[in-house]
C-alpha cells in the first residue's frame, strides 16, 4: 500500500505518535510508583525471580526495521495493546491506590488500538475486531512478592513494546 | 382524563403549537355522579378561571357529552375544567392540562474545550428562543463508524455539559452535536467534527529563569517548563516582552516548546523588562487555542561596561 505523502495518513501518524508518547508517560508514571512504593526499580536485580514467572510478552518483530511490514506491524501493535491491556488487571490489583491512572491507561490503549484499526480500514487493510471484554486469563502468582515482580516486568515489557511501536510509527512518517 | 369517575375529559392534542386550535370533550356518566341523579345535566367549561362555551349532546349509554373548540390557543399553559351545574353552582368535575409552545430552536454556536487534568470535554452552546415546553437537551457524540451515544446531559437548564473521558476517542475525528427534543419536534445543532485533542486547553508554560548570557552582551537566555500533562506534546510557543515605557509588546514566535530554553538579543542595557510566554500544540489544526500567557516574569538587564 502506497502510504507516503497521504495527508490523512501523515495526520494519523502525527496524532498517534503524540498519543504513544502520552501512553509511554503514563506507563513511566506507574513504573515510578512501583519503584517508590515497592522498591522494585532495576531489572537486573530481578532476573532470577523472573525465570520463575510466566510474563506475557507481545511479539513485534514485524515492526523492527529489518523485517518491517506495515500491515502486520499494525496488527501486532493492536494485538500487543490487547495483551498488555489485559495484564493491567495485575497492576490494578497491585496498586489499588492508583486505579485512576490504570483506568486512564486502559482507555488510552483502547483508543490507540481503535485509531489504528480505523486507519487500517481506511487504507483497505485487513483488520481484526476484538470483543469489547478481554477474556485473556489474568496471570496468577504463587506469592505476593512474585505478583509484585510480575507487575514490574509487565510494565517494563510494555514500555519496551511502546518504544518499538513508537519507532515504527516514526519510521512510517519518513516513508 | 377526568379526576372523578363521573366525568371524563379528553383533549386533543395535549400539546399544541402556540396559536393553533384545541378540541376537548367532556363525558358525564350521571349514574356515577352522586347528587346529579335528578334533573338535567348542564355541562360548562372553565379555562383556568375563565368561562368558555361548549356544545352539549346526549352520548351513548345515557351519557351527556360536551364538545369544545378553542380556535387559537395562545396560552403556554392552562388547565381546562369540565363543570356541571349543581344547586345553582358550577362544580368542577374534571380537568385536563393543555400546553402550547414551539418546536425546539436549533442550538447554535457549539464549541468544546478539552480539560487536560481529567480529559473531560466541556461543550457549550446557545439554546436559542424559548419553546415554552418541557424540552430535553442532550449532547451526542460519535467516533467515525461508531454508533452515536449521549455524551452528556446539561443540568438545570444550562447549555453546557462535560463528556467524560470514557466516551471520548482521543487523537481521532469525532462528531459532536446538540439535540433538543420536545412534544412538537427535535432540533439539532451543526455537527462539530473535531479530534478532542485539537481543542485541548493548555495551561501556560512557567518561565523558570532569565539571565544575561553571554555576559556583557545585549542578549538574554530564558528557560521555561511546559505545563504538566503536555510533556508528550509537540508545542509551538510565543514569547512577548517589553520595557515599562514601551507601549507595545515585542513578540517572538515559532519557539519550540520542548526546547525548554531560548536566547534573544537586542535588549537595552540596565533596563527592566517583563516577559510572558504562551504555547499551543503545533500539530493541532486551526481550532487549537493558545494557552493563557504565563505569569509575568521581570528581569533587569545589566549595566553596559564602561568603554576604554
Amino acid at each position: 500500500t502506497e502510504l507516503s505523502g497521504d495527508q490523512d495518513f501523515q495526520l494519523f501518524l502525527q496524532r498517534n505518535l503524540e498519543f504513544t508518547r502520552k501512553i509511554r508517560g503514563d506507563v513511566a508514571a506507574l513504573q515510578r510508583v512501583v519503584c517508590d512504593t515497592l522498591q522494585l526499580c532495576k531489572e537486573d536485580e530481578l532476573l532470577l525471580v523472573r525465570q520463575e514467572l510466566d510474563i506475557a510478552q507481545a511479539p513485534l518483530e514485524q515492526c523492527h526495521r529489518r523485517t518491517f511490514q506495515a500491515e502486520t506491524c499494525f496488527s501486532q501493535i493492536r494485538a500487543g495493546l490487547r495483551i498488555y491491556g489485559g495484564s493491567l488487571a495485575t497492576i490494578q490489583a497491585l496498586l489499588p491506590g492508583h486505579a485512576g491512572l490504570v483506568e486512564t491507561l486502559q482507555l488510552d490503549m483502547a483508543n490507540l488500538s481503535s485509531n489504528i484499526q480505523q486507519q487500517m480500514e481506511d487504507l483497505g487493510l485487513a483488520t481484526v475486531t476484538y470483543p469489547p471484554e478481554n477474556q485473556d486469563p489474568v496471570p496468577t502468582f504463587s506469592s505476593h512478592f512474585h505478583h509484585q515482580v510480575g507487575g514490574f516486568f509487565i510494565l517494563a515489557n510494555f514500555q519496551r513494546f511502546l518504544e518499538t511501536a513508537y519507532r515504527a510509527l516514526r519510521h512510517l512518517t519518513s516513508l | 382524563g377526568g379526576t372523578l369517575g363521573c366525568a371524563s375529559v379528553a383533549v386533543s392534542p395535549r400539546v399544541v403549537p402556540l396559536g393553533s386550535a384545541v378540541t376537548a370533550s367532556c363525558t358525564i356518566q350521571r349514574e356515577l355522579c352522586h347528587g346529579l341523579e335528578q334533573g338535567k345535566v348542564r355541562i360548562s367549561w372553565m379555562l383556568d378561571n375563565k368561562l368558555v362555551a361548549g356544545s352539549q349532546h346526549q352520548g351513548p349509554g345515557g351519557t351527556e357529552v360536551s364538545n369544545l373548540t378553542l380556535p387559537r390557543f395562545n396560552l403556554t399553559q392552562a388547565r381546562l375544567f369540565c363543570c356541571v351545574e349543581w344547586n345553582g353552582t358550577k362544580q368542577r368535575v374534571g380537568v385536563a392540562e393543555i400546553r402550547a409552545g414551539y418546536p425546539p430552536a436549533k442550538p447554535l454556536n457549539l464549541s468544546c474545550v478539552l480539560n487536560l487534568s481529567d480529559y473531560g470535554l466541556t461543550c457549550r452552546w446557545e439554546q436559542g428562543t424559548n419553546s415554552h415546553l418541557p424540552t430535553s437537551v442532550v449532547l451526542k457524540c460519535t467516533g467515525s463508524g461508531a454508533q452515536a451515544v449521549t455524551g452528556c446531559t446539561p443540568r438545570g437548564g444550562h447549555s453546557h455539559c462535560t463528556v467524560p473521558r470514557q466516551l471520548l476517542q482521543l487523537y481521532r475525528q469525532m462528531e459532536i452535536w446538540v439535540s433538543a427534543t420536545n412534544a412538537l419536534g427535535t432540533a439539532e445543532s451543526e455537527r462539530l467534527c473535531i479530534d478532542p485533542m485539537d481543542v485541548a486547553k493548555l495551561d501556560p508554560p512557567t518561565l523558570q529563569s532569565i539571565q544575561s548570557i553571554p555576559f556583557q552582551t545585549d542578549c538574554i537566555a530564558l528557560a521555561w517548563d511546559v505545563a504538566w500533562g503536555t510533556e508528550h506534546m509537540e508545542l509551538q510557543c510565543e514569547l512577548r516582552y517589553r520595557a515599562p515605557e514601551d507601549s507595545a509588546w515585542a513578540l517572538v514566535t515559532g519557539i519550540i516548546g520542548q526546547a525548554g530554553s531560548a536566547q534573544r538579543c537586542g535588549f537595552l542595557f540596565g533596563t527592566q523588562y517583563c516577559f510572558q510566554m504562551r504555547c499551543r500544540r503545533s500539530s493541532a489544526t486551526a481550532l487549537a487555542s493558545w494557552s493563557e500567557w504565563s505569569p509575568v516574569r521581570n528581569y533587569t538587564t545589566h549595566e553596559k561596561a564602561p568603554a576604554g
